[in-house]
């Protein structure tokens, strides 16, 4: 078993942080640009560009809502979302089990 | 830049490399940081929320305690009521703080309930108005005032944390009816004491549980 496995739209640091994040929203929550970009640490420029290769993958949906001043952008995930990120998760414990680390005890279900 | 399996796929957008190891240490983290950040804390709400429910119902019951014959709180006791609902709005403002940049269903839930609660409120004012009107007791309308808040927080709780098969606290909302039902016949001034007690401590056992769950 090799990392080739592992989904390569999510396996990028800033894209596992950002499908990490949405994922604990629950069905029918989004979030705010600025909320998650706060959360990731990302810059909006590197959070853009994430959010597309994502949206192309219909693993998140983008909203903006308003205009102007009042203008919020809503990030939700799809269920393709969550269930590539379930498989995604499922392979990263399974080659972090054949290599012997410990590391697949903490990660979220 | 290759990784230690040696491929090129594991390299990023930013240019760095992620192995499996790096992978679920960024799990971890991120799930960490957006659950602390986005869902509530509900080892310290219960925790708040059963020292105030001790706190006031407690300071009512020593306000009334020993009265021959009952005529209900004094100031001290409206001054307990008060702090109750203070520190309520204040728990409130500290939950809405903290989901910011959040939105969508569990946003309306939780707005609905608090808007349940308030009108739960006023319908607990209007009906004491109605008793006293109709010429009920100060002992009967002790009892109204100690049971009827107990018995409409309990309900609300039961019915949207069944919902949200939050199972800790829809057993609380669950016991709050019953101390609702069966603490008035502890009479007028006794009551304050057992609401102070019995969901006071229910608060406190329901953050044990909660911070033994989030340790599990």
């Amino acid at each position: 078993m090799s990392d080739d496995e592992l989904n390569p739209v999510i396996h990028t640091p800033a894209r596992l942080r950002i499908m990490v994040t949405l994922a604990t929203l629950r069905d029918g929550d989004d979030l705010s640009f600025t909320g998650l970009q706060d959360l990731t640490g990302l810059t909006p420029g590197n959070l853009i560009t994430h959010l597309r290769k994502l949206e192309d993958a219909e693993y998140v949906t983008t909203n903006k809502n308003g205009s102007g001043v009042t203008a919020r952008t809503a990030v939700a995930i799809t269920q393709e979302g969550r269930s590539a990120l379930r498989e995604y998760s499922t392979v990263l414990r399974e080659l972090l089990d054949s290599a012997g680390m410990s590391q697949n005890e903490n990660l979220p279900a | 830049m290759q990784d230690s399996t040696g491929t090129d796929r594991d390299v990023n957008d930013q240019g760095l490399t992620m192995d499996a190891a790096a992978a679920a240490s960024i799990m971890a983290e991120a799930s960490d940081r957006a659950r602390r950040r986005l869902q509530p804390n509900l080892r310290a709400f219960y925790a708040v929320r059963g020292a105030i429910w001790i706190l006031g119902y407690g300071l009512i019951w020593l306000a009334v305690r020993g009265q021959h014959p009952f005529h209900g709180p004094n100031a001290g006791g409206y001054a307990a009521v008060v702090l109750i609902s203070a520190a309520a709005v204040g728990l409130t403002a500290g939950q809405v703080q903290a989901e910011t940049g959040l939105r969508g269903r569990s946003v309306l839930r939780r707005w609905a309930y608090m808007l349940s609660v308030l009108a739960g409120f006023c319908a607990i004012f209007a009906l004491e108005g109605a008793l006293v009107h109709a010429g009920a007791s100060p002992s009967v309308v002790g009892i109204f005032e100690a049971s009827a808040p107990i018995l409409v927080l309990g309900l609300l709780c039961l019915v949207r944390f069944s919902a949200e098969r939050n199972w800790v606290a829809a057993g609380l909302g669950l016991w709050m009816v019953l101390v609702a039902a069966v603490g008035g016949y502890a009479g007028p001034a006794t009551v304050w004491a057992v609401g102070a007690v019995a969901v006071g401590l229910a608060f406190l056992l329901a953050a044990a549980v909660e911070a033994r769950v989030r340790r599990a």
